[in-house]
């Protein structure tokens, strides 16, 4: 050994695997020190009020919009699919090999992605971890549904999930006596109300099994009126120096309408909420940092520092060179990242498999007009969603999936209501009394479901490095190779046909299937368009398994080959299911924290043992 | 041997009442300088405003607690329950005027007036003569020629109170806490409670409830942040006097965090206690400004059933206090004819 290390842990990347880790082990007593490559702009009100702006500002509000990267730390932005007509498309950060457009984004900010999420914390079902065995596709996850319970629990805790448990019993879907969630269901909205009294208990045939259809309140981290003693963390308002103010803003959803990309007022859970409630003395948090090098000592497996570069000014790529050093490192800085640092750095595995079986949701929009008005745009941007096809025998020989209901119209679709004003106007030449007769008309009865179809693990999809290609800062830029598959085409299928059966029997006329040249990626298959788009959901590019030739982590995250590094996130999930990913990877990040814990209380046993759920319904201290 | 102002459960009501108008009083003046700032500007400035408003809020529905807790009746509807602003509150010796108007140099002055922490000095009564004739929130509660030196004397008076009537009633084997449960307001219900709402059924958590108000709002003068890390209402406001967040650790007077910059100009002009009659009749904006008031009245009445067993409403209070600020922000985009002013709400009630 050299010089002893700064820290006992440091972490790359203060999303939400990063602040639920850095929570737990600085509570436990351990010296953590967390990098972030974005700036630190997201923590008290008076900037994420100027976020607010940005956002307001911007024409095209899309996933990014109130969150523009800093010059040294670029993001993929939707923006970025439509500036090259031919592949590879190169004008955005990532390089995009194709045949198929990645449709997905992230946020390198403070935060992370959880910034502009949608906050759907659905846990994947018992049979999502089980692929293998049970449908002979791709493989079983090193863990069980029952391993990961209790971590689930905690992250719904952690994170601030509002649902009645009665509601989420389905599909094997099980839970522990007398638990239920933090905070109460999220109302539903009118829309999601009347088309249940529409739908709920007609029978759809997928396959050879008829399945009854039941509109449901999800799981959502947004605030809710509290079970218990629960306190809701509302919006946070933290200064440069870490001093908590109160906000009394956000403790409870206020039905913005706007959860993606920025809730207005901090209702939905962002990670600067856990990484707020770490403790103090025990982090160091720096911003403008950007890992650029895993460093290997002697041996060629111990990791013995990172490198980054540190950045002042987030309009400039003026920086200096640095060192962390600590005894146990934990790469969490998003799936696409945590592959490409990796790689770039070297470290390719054994199994050759870093950066490979890269999957999202690619999903459709299915909208139509309600013979009604049921209210839209009112409420989150959804509430509820279709989960009955989320399991089923038809897993063999297609994609499962599952349906977000929106609130919010058109909005997602064709950009209403703004774009039904335009088609007034500039297309019916609609003006006075009729124009707004015509909106008033139209806009409440817009729906609109989007269709999130599971992709399985494919080695050819995957994210690598082109040393000629680099950013601003010279860090090497993420090349995609992504292809969806018969799997995934078929699942499109069954899941559009699903949607129009429901359509049909809810009396809503579908105004999507002869739409064309929408603003999304596409892809042919059989002869037929599909329009999708990513759900944000990047995963599997360092996948977990319980041997080195297949995988690249444990059942922990730890790295098969370097052992004192972790690579968390979703980019763990061996496969993909069809929940959103953010809640399993928060329950995979706690339940890594609690194995780092006992790891160093072996070496060290004055490190305290990770917290206990029910002692951590605590809120943000103001002080 | 103590003397007790308050020796009677009905002038504890009557104080208790008294409390709630008190609380109530300082939202609106708060509320119209919160939605007289330009949306997007001042964003410190606004979220001290707002703080401080809810807080206010929290205090009245903490006053309705221990009102219903004792037996008494919450009720908003009260003619004369809201006041006829600018209305009179005390700081010390002295009287000064809370009205509504725009957000600004003056208005802040005010707001410190009315949070600036005051015990009466030691050895000093804490009653002080009215003067002029005055109508007071914290009156003595028989005594019509006094009033509390502070509010902060005002609610100590009320504790003592509640102690002193609850041991006289347990010496007879009875107590004053004879109200039922159902009407308290919890937490599940305060949209921005989290851990300081909790039934009122005895003397400690009816103390409690009392101090809890007593921390917040009139705070000790050399203690900036409570005990929960909270700042106090005063520091709050000083904070935009100064340009500069407190942080733990600093003196009063000499706030060391971040810089707040304030836009003294990005405001809307509001007229400063608009009365409904300055208002031509029969215009559009007269009527807006009737249909708010007339919406606060229902507002207040749906209020007062909440406190009267129908803890729930509460929750839909929320969605009608966008309304109000949906309403609010229409009128005060409206210029008064012939002037150079703004229209606001007047709270005639």
């Amino acid at each position: 050994m050299s010089e002893p290390a700064q820290y006992d842990v440091v972490i790359v990347g203060a999303g939400i695997a990063g602040a639920l880790v850095a929570k737990r082990l600085t509570t436990a007593g351990l010296k953590v020190l967390v990098l972030e490559a974005g700036p630190d702009t997201t923590r008290s009100i008076a900037d994420y009020t100027s976020h607010l702006e940005t956002f307001y500002a911007a024409s095209a509000k899309g996933a990014e919009s109130p969150w523009p990267p800093a010059e040294a730390a670029p993001q993929p932005d939707g923006g970025d699919l439509f500036k090259d007509k031919s592949l590879p498309a190169n004008s955005g950060y990532f390089i995009q090999n194709g045949p198929h457009l990645y449709g997905s984004t992230y946020t390198r900010t403070l935060g992370g992605s959880t910034l502009h999420w949608l906050g759907v914390s659905l846990r994947m079902l018992p049979e999502d971890f089980e692929m293998g065995s049970r449908f002979g596709l791709a493989r079983d996850w090193p863990i069980r549904y029952d391993m990961l319970s209790p971590y689930y629990e905690q992250a719904e805790h952690e994170m601030g999930v509002s649902a009645d448990v009665v509601d989420q019993r389905y599909l094997g879907l099980r839970f522990s006596e007398s638990y239920d969630y933090p905070m109460h269901r999220v109302p539903p909205s009118y829309s999601d109300r009347v088309l249940g009294a529409a739908v709920n208990g007609m029978r759809v045939m997928v396959g050879e099994d008829s399945v009854s259809v039941q509109v449901r309140s999800y799981p959502a981290a947004r605030n809710s009126i509290p079970r218990g003693s629960y306190q809701p963390v509302g919006a946070l308002d933290v200064d440069a120096d870490g001093n908590a103010r109160r906000s009394f803003l956000g403790e409870r959803c206020e039905g913005n309408t706007a959860c993606t990309p920025i809730c207005p007022v901090q209702a939905k859970y962002n990670a600067n909420k856990s990484l707020a409630q770490a403790d103090r003395r025990h982090l160091t948090l720096r911003a403008q940092a950007v890992a650029s090098d895993i460093l290997i000592d002697k041996s060629g497996h111990a990791v013995s520092g990172i490198r980054y570069k540190r950045y002042d000014d987030p309009g400039s790529i003026q920086h200096t060179e640095e060192i962390a050093t600590g005894r146990i490192y934990i790469l969490a800085a998003h799936a696409v990242e945590n592959a490409r640092l990796m790689l770039v750095s070297g470290l390719q595995s054994q199994s050759k498999k870093v950066g490979c079986g890269l999957m999202d949701h690619p999903a459709l929009y299915v909208w139509g007009l309600a013979p009604f008005n049921v209210g839209s745009f009112r409420g989150p941007q959804s509430s509820s969603g279709i989960e009955d096809f989320r399991a089923g025998r038809f897993r063999t020989r297609h994609a499962a999936f599952r349906f977000d209901i929106g609130n919010d119209g058109w909005h997602a679709t064709t950009g209403a209501p703004d774009a039904t004003v335009n088609d007034a106007v500039l297309k019916q030449k609609l003006v006075g009394q009729r124009l707004r007769s015509h909106l008033e008309d139209q806009l409440p009865r817009q729906v609109r479901f989007s269709l999130a179809v599971e992709q399985l693990p494919n080695l050819k999809n995957r994210v690598t490095v082109d040393p000629s290609n680099r950013d601003k800062l010279g860090n090497p830029r993420p090349v995609i190779d992504y292809e969806i598959d018969d799997y995934t085409f078929k699942g499109m299928i069954a899941a559009r046909k699903v949607a129009l059966a429901v359509f049909r029997q809810a009396g809503i006329t579908d105004c999507s299937s002869n739409a064309v040249e929408l603003p999304f990626p596409v892809a042919e298959y059989e002869g037929e368009k599909f329009y999708y788009h990513g759900m944000g959901h990047c995963a599997g590019t360092h996948a977990m398994g319980d041997n080195a030739e297949t995988s690249v982590v444990d059942e922990y995250q730890r790295s098969w080959e370097h052992p004192n590094l972790y690579l968390i996130g979703s980019g763990s999930f061996t496969t993909m299911g069809t929940s959103n990913p953010t809640l399993t990877l928060a329950a995979l990040a706690l339940r890594t924290a609690d194995h780092i814990i006992a790891r160093m209380r072996k070496h060290n046993p004055g490190i305290e043992p990770g917290p206990r759920r029910r002692k951590e319904t605590q809120r943000v201290n103001p002080g | 041997m103590t003397t007790h102002d308050i020796t009677s459960i009905g002038l504890l009501h009557r104080q208790l009442f008294k409390a709630m108008q008190l609380e109530h009083a300082t939202a609106p003046p708060y509320i119209s300088a919160l939605y007289s700032i330009h949306p997007g500007d001042n964003a410190d400035a606004a979220q001290i405003l707002r703080a401080v408003a809810v807080e206010e809020m929290l205090h009245l529905t903490i006053a309705a607690n221990v009102m219903n807790a004792v037996g008494g009746t919450v009720d908003f509807t009260v003619a004369g329950f809201v006041p006829s602003y600018p209305t009179v509150l005390p700081d010390g010796e002295h009287d000064f005027e809370v009205g509504l108007g725009p957000f600004g140099k003056d208005a802040l002055e005010t707001y410190l007036k009315i949070e600036r922490p005051a015990m009466a000095p030691r050895g000093q009564a804490r009653h002080v003569q009215i003067k002029g004739g005055a109508r007071h929130f914290i009156s003595h509660p028989h005594d019509q020629t006094l009033r509390y030196y502070s509010i902060g004397e005002f609610y100590a008076a009320i504790r003592d109170g509640i102690v002193y009537l609850e041991s006289e009633a347990k010496a007879k084997g009875k107590t004053i806490f004879t109200g039922d449960r159902a009407k308290q307001a919890t937490a599940e219900y305060y949209y921005s409670g989290g851990g300081r709402l909790w039934p009122v059924f005895d003397v400690d958590s009816a103390c409690r409830a009392i101090d809890l108000v007593i921390e917040q709002g009139e705070g000790e003068l050399k203690q900036i942040f409570g005990a929960e890390g909270e700042i106090a209402h005063y520091y709050r406001f000083d904070q935009l006097q100064k340009g500069r967040y407190y942080q733990i650790g600093d003196q009063p007077g000499q706030p060391t965090g971040r810089e707040i910059h304030v836009n003294w100009e990005a405001v809307w002009p509001i007229a400063v206690n608009l009365k409904l009659n300055k208002i031509p009749e029969k215009s559009e904006l007269h009527a807006a400004v009737a249909d708010f008031n007339k919406a606060y009245r229902e507002f207040l009445a749906f209020l007062t059933r909440a406190f009267n067993g129908e803890p729930k409403l509460l929750l839909e209070a929320v969605p009608r206090m966008f309304e109000f600020r949906n309403r609010m922000q229409q009128l005060i985009r409206n210029p008064l004819p012939g002037g150079d002013c703004n229209a606001a709400p007047t709270y005639e009630i």
